[in-house]
C-alpha cells in the first residue's frame, strides 16, 4: 500500500467517524423533549425592596399545576406514553430577567412524608414565604407533602437562583372536578413570588420521592424530562 | 548488524532526548498545578498540590525515558526498505541494567507509598484548638442541603468559620452522590442510609464551589452549590440572621 493511500484511508476514516459522532450528538439533542414553552403573564411594573432600596421592576404571573398523573397538560391525547405518572401541567417556563415572578402552584395530588424535612421549609422566595390557601406560611408539615418545586442549579455564567416551596398533600376529600381528560379534586393554591436574575437557563425539580421505582422512589417521572422537572428560562 | 560503536551513539542520544523531556517534565510538573489547580482554600488542598506535585516530578524521569526510546525508536530505528524487516539480533541478557531498573523502580514505588500513607495520616486540618464544629450534609437528586447541629439552621448554600475545625457527616436520601468542596481538597461520597465523616480547617475566606461526583441522574450536572468562608464574627452574625428550620 502505497503512503498516500494510506494517509487518504487514515483520514477518511477520522473524518468518517468525526461525522458519526456528530450525527449521534444532533439526533440525542434532537430526541430530548422540547415542550411548549410556557410564558409568564405581564402584570405591569411594580416596586420592590432590594437591599433597603426600592426598586422598580416588571412583575409578571405563572400558574401551573401538579397532578396525580399526566391526563392532564403537555403530554397529549391520553396522557402520552406514561399516563399514569405525576406530573407538572408545564415544564418549559420563561419569564423576563430582572423581574418579580409571582406563582401559583395548583395542588391535585395527594403526598406523604418527606424524606428529607429541609424541602418543607420555603426557601428563596419574596419575604421566605410562601401563601397556601390564603395563608401565609414558611413552612409546612413534612409528613404531609405532596411535591415540592425546587429550582436551582446555576446558568453559566450567573449567579445561583435556589426556590423551594413545598406544595402541602392534598387530602381530596371533595367531589372530583374534571378538567382535560382527568378527574382531580379541588386543589391546594400555593402561591409564592420570587425575583429573577440576569438571564440563563435554570432547572427545577420536585424533591418529594413521587417516581416510583427503584431506590428511594425517585426514579420514573422523577427521573425523566417532563414530568416532575423542567426548566426556567430567563430571558 | 549494530556495532558497539552504534549502540553507543544511540544511548548518548536517547540520553540527551531523556534529559531534555526530564527537565521539561519537571518543569511542567512544577508550574502546572499553579495554572489548573483550583485556589487552595484549606490545609488539605495545600497537601494534594503538594502531592500531586511531588508525584509528577517523580514521574517525569520515568515518563521521560520511554518517550525518550520511543522517539528514538521511531526516528532512527524506523525500517525503510521494502517489504517485512527482517529480525533484529537477538538479546542478550543483561544483569546490570536488570538490577539498576529493579532497584529504582522499587525505590520510586516506595517513597510514593510512605508519602501517600503520611498524606492519609495527616489530620485533616488541626484548627484553633477549639472542637470541630459538626455540618449535617445531606444530598438527594439534585440539591445539597446542609443543617448545623445544636442550632435550627438549614441551608443550601454551606457557610464556615475560616481557620475552624470543621467535620461534616455526609449522607444520602437516595442513591449515591459524591460531595465535593472543591477548592478545600474534600471529597467523600454520600451513601444512603450511612453517615461518613470527613473533616477540614478551611484557611482562606471566601466563596468555593461544591459539586456532586457521581453520576446520580437526570440533573447531576445541575447538582452544584457554593460554600461561604467568613471570618468568626461574620460567621456568628449569619448564624444568629437565620430563621429557625426546626
Amino acid at each position: 500500500m502505497s503512503r498516500v493511500r494510506a494517509m487518504v484511508i487514515a483520514l477518511v476514516s477520522i473524518v468518517s467517524g468525526g461525522i458519526v459522532m456528530a450525527l449521534m450528538g444532533f439526533g440525542l439533542a434532537s430526541a430530548a423533549p422540547h415542550q411548549t414553552p410556557q410564558y409568564a403573564k405581564d402584570l405591569g411594573m411594580t416596586t420592590v425592596t432590594v437591599g433597603g432600596k426600592s426598586v422598580s421592576m416588571k412583575h409578571v404571573a405563572l400558574t401551573i399545576g401538579t397532578y396525580p398523573d399526566s391526563m392532564f397538560g403537555v403530554h397529549g391525547a391520553g396522557g402520552g406514553p406514561h399516563p399514569d405518572w405525576v406530573s407538572y401541567s408545564s415544564s418549559n417556563l420563561v419569564v423576563p430577567a430582572h423581574s418579580l415572578v409571582t406563582m401559583t402552584i395548583n395542588q391535585y395530588d395527594s403526598g406523604g412524608p418527606l424524606n428529607n424535612p429541609f424541602f418543607a421549609n420555603v426557601f428563596g422566595t419574596v419575604g421566605g414565604t410562601a401563601t397556601i390557601d390564603g395563608k401565609v406560611v414558611t413552612k409546612v408539615d413534612p409528613s404531609a407533602v405532596g411535591h415540592t418545586f425546587t429550582l436551582r442549579g446555576i446558568p453559566q455564567n450567573t449567579t445561583p437562583l435556589f426556590v423551594s416551596v413545598p406544595l402541602p398533600e392534598n387530602f381530596a376529600t371533595d367531589t372530583p372536578l374534571t378538567i382535560g381528560e382527568g378527574q382531580y379534586s379541588k386543589p391546594v393554591v400555593v402561591t409564592f413570588s420570587f425575583m429573577t436574575g440576569s438571564k440563563g437557563v435554570y432547572n427545577w425539580n420536585c424533591e418529594f420521592p413521587c417516581g416510583g421505582s427503584r431506590i428511594g422512589q425517585f426514579g420514573e417521572a422523577m427521573s425523566t424530562y417532563g414530568y416532575m422537572s423542567g426548566t426556567l428560562t430567563v430571558k | 548488524m549494530a556495532t558497539n560503536n552504534d549502540n553507543k551513539k544511540a544511548i548518548y542520544s536517547i540520553f540527551w532526548i531523556w534529559l531534555v523531556i526530564t527537565i521539561v517534565g519537571v518543569l511542567i510538573s512544577i508550574k502546572a498545578p499553579a495554572w489548573l489547580m483550583p485556589t487552595s482554600a484549606s490545609s488539605t488542598m495545600h497537601l494534594v498540590i503538594e502531592t500531586i506535585v511531588v508525584f509528577s516530578v517523580a514521574a517525569a524521569p520515568v515518563a521521560a525515558l520511554v518517550y525518550a526510546v520511543a522517539l528514538y525508536a521511531l526516528v532512527k530505528w524506523r525500517w525503510r526498505g521494502e517489504g517485512v524487516p527482517p529480525d533484529g539480533p537477538n538479546l542478550r541478557n543483561n544483569s546490570t541494567l536488570t538490577a539498576v531498573w529493579i532497584v529504582s523502580s522499587t525505590m520510586l514505588t516506595i517513597f510514593l507509598l510512605i508519602w501517600g500513607l503520611a498524606a492519609l495520616a495527616v489530620d485533616e486540618g488541626g484548627g484553633n484548638g477549639k472542637n470541630p464544629m459538626t455540618v449535617d450534609v445531606t444530598g438527594q437528586q439534585w440539591a445539597w442541603s446542609f443543617t448545623y447541629p445544636g442550632t435550627h439552621v438549614a441551608s443550601n448554600e454551606l457557610y464556615l468559620p475560616v481557620n475552624d475545625k470543621i467535620t461534616f457527616n455526609v449522607t444520602s436520601k437516595d442513591v449515591v452522590h459524591g460531595f465535593w468542596i472543591v477548592q478545600m481538597g474534600v471529597k467523600v461520597n454520600a451513601n444512603p442510609g450511612v453517615s461518613t465523616s470527613v473533616s477540614v480547617t478551611p484557611d482562606k475566606i471566601g466563596t468555593y464551589d461544591i459539586r456532586c461526583t457521581e453520576i446520580c441522574g437526570l440533573y447531576h450536572a445541575y447538582m452544584v452549590t457554593r460554600v461561604h468562608v467568613l471570618s468568626d464574627a461574620a460567621f456568628s452574625k449569619w448564624l444568629s440572621s437565620q430563621p429557625s428550620r426546626a
